[in-house]
């Protein structure tokens, strides 16, 4: 394990007693960050990756800033408001170009319209923010909590270990998304307990990785070294076993994003995600069940819109997975 | 083996507590919005809903588990009891173990097949990936593999409707039929030949919507773990020796490079029941998934709880199983050892 002479400048500057202590991270972790930024540089797939995340990010950020925006910038006709009222005739048409029963594709509904006459284009664009949203969310929580339970249970050992990978392995063992139902029938049916749902099953995932890295980190000589030299347990966890034990959990991390954004269209589709009138991606699917045969490509777009976004993830995860260690297990 | 208990006693617990926490009144549901007082009174001492939660918590875990020490009021103090007891579905008015025993067999064909399914397809598809690496086949194969993962399953379940339901019109896109169902239930089936045409039409849609996910991640599994093991010196070894690629591939490299596919098989078995929720949701397919979310829709405590306990088991058991097969595949690995 690579380690510059940072933490050296710490032991010998002994604060303890003081109250605070040493900052002797930062060069370290900025070295690290530009490596890995530098190596994917030339990795195409992660490259694709970031650049099919870009796309979808600057549209998540387009849809966020304001509906109004979008009135105006595209004019009212080209986008039908997601909120507005719907329309209660079916006009289910395709999109420009192809002819059904409804009429023919045009302009003003590029990619077609759904059973209620609505934009897809328009309520696809919306529904990116929910699904970058949620993706983003999750994993954050799974990524705190996992790494919280993860370094603890590793550094300590012994009965705190025990405990802490038993409720772990329980966890583990109720499916994901079983756990997602049953934790939003208890507290709620909307996007913020489908998120920290999510997040909260995902936990596992991420403690069971950095756990089997910090059992390993904690008997290097720069931790016994800390220890040696009176540094408070928290704050070697903290400052040396995590960071040095963050690869392949930044690279969970990647895939979780895709994961979580697959995870919450399938509550969505269940009916356990935002609620209509919100667009999102999963929603749009279950409503296009029953037009399904006068219209397909009201199921198609949304799919290819969640295939899209998760190849992009994967890509990424992927070509980090790559550039950081090329022996990571796979997970 | 012994640990998979604390695990199950995990599960009762999350899922205990969680169940209890879903919004609602139960007597409601049973007796409508407005129910006299005594009957409600009735129904809750009937159900032990008038006890206090820790108290039912306790005597739920003794009802599930199949050896138990209830207290009792006389000597010896203590009155054995065997059996599991799930309980009875405030819904259906039957016991939960009923309701599970009819449907878990439609889920564990489901996913049977499904891993059936990726397996047949993935370790070839892997091997030939990880041996022609970087030609044009390993390029097809590593995108159709990228694709399957990214996928979600309920949407290709909603194309394959779609394509071989709707425009072909060739394959059925609705429910299962078990292929030891009784042939006098199955429409225009008189043999047990017609039950197993039927059912294989059936499930042949469900099984390729649950399975291309499993297939996709064992694909990659199986390509990076030959990927390593040819670079291994034995197999270098046997090249120089002269002995031909295709018997280092099926004699030598092959089987050390499916202790991760196995990992992987384990750990695919949660998204895998995921997977069946929704895939049984796509195909109205009457199994567990579908099961547990009508159950949750209707509030029907005990019928979530047995549900979700039965899910883990299911998982236990996979986990278990996947220990075994690692000892039979590498025999340094002793079944009862260390993790």
């Amino acid at each position: 394990m690579a380690h510059d002479s940072a933490t050296d400048d710490g032991l010998t500057e002994d604060s303890v007693g003081t109250g605070t202590e040493p900052d002797v991270r930062g060069v370290e972790s900025r070295v690290g960050a530009w490596n890995t930024l530098s190596q994917i540089r030339g990795d195409p797939t992660a490259l694709a990756g970031l650049a099919i995340i870009s796309v979808v990010t600057l549209v998540a950020l387009i849809a966020s800033v304001d509906y109004y925006l979008l009135d105006y910038w595209l004019a009212e006709t080209f986008w039908v408001h997601p909120a507005r009222d719907p329309q209660e005739v079916e006009i289910l048409l395709p999109p420009v170009g192809l002819e059904n029963d409804f009429g023919q594709g045009t302009w003003e509904h590029p990619l077609g319209t759904d059973h209620r006459g609505r934009d897809i284009a328009a309520r696809l664009f919306y529904g990116t923010r929910i699904a970058m949203l949620v993706g983003f969310v999750s994993t954050v929580i799974g990524l705190v909590g996992g790494t919280l339970v993860g370094s603890v249970s590793g550094y300590y050992g012994g009965w705190v270990d025990d405990v802490l990978m038993r409720a772990v392995e329980t966890l583990y063992a109720i499916p994901f998304l079983v756990l997602v139902i049953a934790f939003m029938a208890a507290f709620g049916r909307n996007l913020t307990y489908a998120m920290i749902g999510v997040g909260i099953a995902s936990i596992p995932t991420f403690a069971r990785l950095l756990r089997s890295r910090v059992v390993s980190v904690r008997e290097e000589e720069y931790v016994a070294a800390a220890r040696a030299a009176g540094v408070r347990t928290r704050w070697i966890i903290l400052r040396h076993v995590v960071p040095n034990s963050f690869a392949p959990v930044l690279v969970q991390a990647t895939l979780q994003i895709g994961l979580a954004i697959l995870i919450v269209a399938g509550l969505s589709f269940l009916g356990f995600g935002a609620q209509p009138p919100t667009p999102s991606w999963g929603q749009m699917l279950n409503q296009s069940r029953d037009s399904m045969l006068p219209n397909p490509w009201f199921s198609i777009w949304p799919g290819l819109a969640i295939l899209f976004t998760v190849v992009g993830f994967n890509l990424l995860g992927d070509g980090l997975r790559d550039a950081l260690d090329p022996h990571i297990e796979e997970e | 083996m012994l640990q998979a208990i604390p695990v199950i006693v995990g599960i009762v617990t999350i899922t205990f507590f969680l169940t209890d926490a879903i919004p609602g009144d139960p007597v409601q549901i049973m007796l409508g919005p407005s129910p006299s007082a005594e009957q409600a009174a009735a129904i809750r001492a009937k159900y032990g809903l008038d006890q206090p939660l820790w108290i039912r918590y306790i005597n739920y875990l003794g009802d599930v588990s199949p050896v138990w020490i209830a207290p009792a009021a006389s000597f010896p103090f203590f009155t054995p009891e065997f059996g599991v007891d799930l309980g009875r579905s405030l819904y259906y008015q039957v016991p939960v173990t009923q309701k599970i025993a009819e449907r878990l067999p439609v889920t564990l064909l489901l996913m049977v097949s499904s891993f059936a399914f990726a397996l047949v397809i993935a370790i070839p598809l892997g091997i030939i990936s990880a041996q022609r690496r970087n030609e044009p086949t390993d390029h097809v194969s590593r995108v159709v593999a990228l694709i399957g993962v990214s996928t979600p399953s309920f949407w290709i379940g909603l194309m394959l409707i779609m394509i071989f339901a709707f425009h072909l019109d060739v394959l059925p896109a609705t429910s299962l039929v078990l292929p030891w169902a009784d042939p006098a239930s199955v429409d225009a089936a008189t043999s047990r030949i017609d039950v197993l045409v039927v059912a294989g039409e059936h499930l042949l849609l469900p099984m390729v919507s649950l399975g291309t996910l499993q297939m996709a991640a064992i694909t990659r599994i199986e390509r990076s773990a030959m990927l390593e093991q040819l670079s291994e010196e034995y197999v270098q070894l046997a090249r120089a020796y002269g002995v031909r690629e295709r018997t280092i591939l099926s004699k030598h490299a092959f089987r050390p490079a499916q202790l991760p596919v196995i990992t992987i098989v384990g750990l695919q078995l949660t998204t895998a029941i995921g997977g069946a929720v929704l895939t049984e949701t796509v195909f109205s397919i009457n199994g567990m998934g579908r099961l547990i979310i009508t159950a949750i829709n209707n509030q029907d405590y005990p019928l979530v709880m047995g549900t979700t306990l039965v899910f883990g088991v299911v998982f236990v058991v996979g986990v278990i199983l996947t220990d075994i097969s690692y000892a039979y595949i590498d025999p340094r690995v002793s079944y009862g050892g260390d993790r």
